[in-house]
């Protein structure tokens, strides 16, 4: 009995222990739209023809491409046109690229991904893992879709590695109630949403004078949002990034060095390593901060992403988005794109479906839809016949917005070394916040970053 | 003939005992070799190769080269040191607090010593997310209750940036690091002295030792395989301090440490060349540390 009772202890545990190891799961187990969905198990399956009626994708919080109620609205929509069903998985900022590359390595990569062109060209397309999508694209596409995010979603060697969706042009935002109570909003120019240098020093002044606590924060707690403090730094003087032919970076300049040390030298403006893009937002949505650096179309829509009404702060305060300052008041913003790439998994009936995919979302009559979902702008005036150019004239603030458009500066996301250079980028903020000099650390970290891009 | 045939049985029986307990072992040494062993070969041999996440054949053979290159890599040599820092700080402080506090606590009856228990073990079971989220609103530098209170007391004039500034941010991630650490070995320490031979003690102090004698002479030797534990344990945890710093500051303001900066290579710096391999040359490096020290604690304890 005793020995009946230990065999059977060891069975029972060594059965949980090859069941905890196993992947062998029913199909139907591993396709469900969940965030937790292991991607391990959707890739393992075996390519069959039917299995290409069914697709992994994984999307970063794109506007509403991040909500999955939306998402499954629209992959719905997809799946009753072609009968192809879509597993989604939602990827956040902070661990995405993470969980990515983790499954890149392992061989277990989505079939589509939605992101910018700095991830799906310049890195994963870059390293052979992307599909060329150039055979999707005939003249007529190539005429619909603006020429400045199509050459951001194509690499040096003419492949298309992201068909594009959206765009948008990154800016900043200021608490107009708070800019009037301290008379700083004679500074702004409210109707092209664009002011001077000039104009932002005295406004930081003037807002300091009045509240006497830190007004803007030079974030730096990571890379998150760090494209707030790119632009900031190079339009106050026009500095540059990197060089036109994105192969370098440019740090190092005498108007970057003249922009951190104004910014440095501010009263009001605090070089924060405690605070990343998202809690800046957070900050200045509170109403503590009475700018901020990380802002754009989908953040005025939303504020937050609290849901507590557009353009509008926590307590009821009114958000202005506005251009970065800039010595002649015109600035070269940072530009957004987003779109679908294909992980090239060796598997055609896959690869087919996801082209269908991309097709249907982002040149379809169903492009409206998907384009409305992520909060910005079609990078296309139409498609298959859709006009496309007035899909937000219903809305003001969208309408509004598109006076920064003409403001979109070069796309130099796409230089080498892009994600090694960010954290260069974020720990120089931090040590000229902590007191480094600033030429010395633009000198040092410029290296890093191009010590990254010629790796 | 009977011995003999005593002996054969008794043999038989022993065989019998030793596959019922290797098959009782046999899951733990499933997952031992799996997410244990085999991983460890595979990164002492990873970390002699420029092996990253574009080639699928696992490098070249380097030899030593990402050894030689992290002793000139200033930004390791800094997640050394701070990893250090919080391992000769933490490991002390912890097991000094949790002593004390289990001396103090052990002797109350069992509904005050149970609620004792849960208080101090309730940050351990408590997820690492959720703790740090409490404390990063401690720490907040506009609105934080830490700058709120010290300001209101006139301890400070100005707001201090706790997790953004050099000077304070590696302090407060060992300080976190201290409340979640202290749980167990409070635990374990009011077990262990629950358990010193009373007789002992009693004898003692008929003998008209002190206190001091008492805990000194005749507890601490008694309790010394659970200090050794927790000493080992906590060495290794403090080693391994990677959550606080990945969701406080993701190794900025001065708080990198070995392990972030492990995390951070091989996965952040995908675009680097041979960036796995360097990576697993620094988790050799902190492997043999932990060794080291772990070994020196038992041999420190094994003397005493």
């Amino acid at each position: 009995m005793k020995k009946l009772l230990a065999l059977l202890l060891v069975g029972v545990m060594t059965l949980s222990a090859v069941a905890c190891g196993s992947s062998d799961a029913p199909a139907e187990e591993t396709k469900t739209e969940t965030k937790e969905e292991a991607p391990a198990e959707t890739m393992e399956e075996t390519p069959t023809e039917t299995e290409a009626a069914s697709i992994t994708l994984w999307t970063y919080p794109i506007g509403k491409w991040g909500d999955e109620a939306t998402v499954k609205g629209l992959t719905d929509a997809f799946t009753a046109e072609t009968g192809i069903t879509v597993n989604v998985e939602f990827l956040a900022y902070a661990d995405g690229d993470d969980k990515v590359n983790t499954a890149i390595a392992a061989g277990q990569a989505p079939d589509l991904i939605m992101e910018g062109p700095e991830r799906l060209v310049a890195n994963w397309g870059a390293n052979g893992y992307m599909v060329d999508l150039s055979d999707m694209l005939d003249d007529t596409d190539r005429q619909e879709i603006l020429s400045a995010p199509l050459t951001a979603c194509t690499a040096p060697g003419g492949e298309v590695y992201e068909y594009p969706l959206v765009m948008t042009a990154h800016c900043m935002a200021v608490n107009l109630d708070a800019f009037k109570e301290a008379g700083a909003d004679q500074y702004l120019d409210l109707e092209t949403h664009t002011w001077t240098t000039e104009n932002f020093i005295k406004a930081v002044e003037a807002l300091y004078a009045h509240y006497n606590d830190t007004v803007a924060a030079v974030y730096c707690a990571g890379q998150g949002g760090d494209q707030g403090t790119r632009a900031l730094v190079n339009n106050l003087y026009g500095g540059s990034y990197t060089d036109a032919a994105h192969t370098a970076y440019t740090w190092n300049s005498p108007e970057n060095v003249k922009a951190l040390e104004q910014l440095k030298s501010m009263d009001g403006i605090a070089f924060d390593a405690s605070l990343a893009g998202g809690d800046e937002i957070a900050k200045f949505y509170q109403g503590i901060l009475k700018m901020a650096f990380c802002w754009n179309i989908a953040q005025q829509l939303d504020p937050n992403g609290a849901g507590t009404g557009a353009g509008l702060t926590v307590t009821g305060e009114e958000i202005a988005f506005m251009s970065f300052p800039s010595e002649t008041g015109t600035s070269q913003l940072q530009g957004g794109i987003w779109g679908f790439g294909i992980f090239d998994n060796g598997d055609a009936a896959r690869i087919e479906a996801s082209k269908q995919f991309i097709k249907y979302m982002a040149d379809s009559a169903a492009t409206v839809d998907a384009v409305k979902a992520a909060n910005y702008f079609a990078v296309r005036s139409a498609a298959e016949g859709t006009d496309l150019s007035a899909i937000w004239s219903d809305n003001e603030i969208m309408n509004e917005y598109q006076v920064l458009m003409p403001q979109l500066g070069d796309y130099y996301q796409v230089t080498a070394g892009w994600a090694g250079q960010r954290t260069a980028w974020w720990t120089m903020l931090q040590k000229i916040g902590s007191g480094m000099d600033v030429t010395e650390a633009l000198v040092q970290y410029e290296g890093e970053a191009n010590a990254a891009a010629a790796n | 003939m009977s011995n003999h045939v005593s002996q054969k049985r008794s043999r038989a029986l022993q065989r019998r005992e030793d596959i019922a307990g290797y098959g009782f072992m046999l899951p733990s040494l499933i997952f031992f070799v799996g997410f244990v062993l085999i991983p460890m070969v595979i990164c002492v041999y990873l970390s002699m190769t420029d092996s990253n996440m574009h080639t699928q054949s696992g490098g070249n053979f380097v030899g030593l080269t990402n050894f030689i290159n992290l002793a000139k890599d200033k930004v390791f040599l800094d997640a050394l040191w701070n990893t250090f820092v919080i391992v000769f700080v933490s490991v002390p402080a912890v097991a000094a607090f949790s002593l004390w506090v289990s001396s103090a606590i052990y002797k109350l009856k069992m509904p005050v010593l149970s609620a004792f228990r849960c208080i101090f073990y309730l940050p351990v079971v408590t997820g690492s997310v959720a703790v740090t989220v409490v404390w990063k609103w401690i720490f907040d530098n506009y609105t934080g209750i830490l700058n709120s209170i010290l300001k209101t007391t006139g301890a400070i004039e100005s707001n201090i940036n706790w997790l953004g500034d050099e000077r304070y941010a590696l302090w407060c991630i060992i300080l976190i690091l201290f409340t979640t650490s202290v749980g167990q070995p409070i635990v374990l320490y009011v077990s262990a002295l629950g358990n010193v031979d009373a007789s002992l003690v009693e004898a003692a102090q008929v003998d008209g030792a002190t206190d001091l004698q008492v805990f000194w002479k005749i507890k601490w030797p008694q309790i010394m395989p659970t200090t050794l534990y927790i000493l080992v344990i906590t060495t290794i945890n403090s080693f391994q301090c990677f959550a606080l710093i990945q969701l406080l500051t993701q190794g900025g303001s001065g708080t990198q440490t070995v392990m972030y900066y492990i995390y951070y290579t091989a996965f952040k710096l995908t675009e680097q060349a041979g960036h796995f391999g360097y990576a697993n040359a620094m988790g050799v490096i902190l492997a043999i540390f932990i060794g080291i020290l772990s070994a020196v604690q038992m041999w420190l304890a094994k003397e005493k």
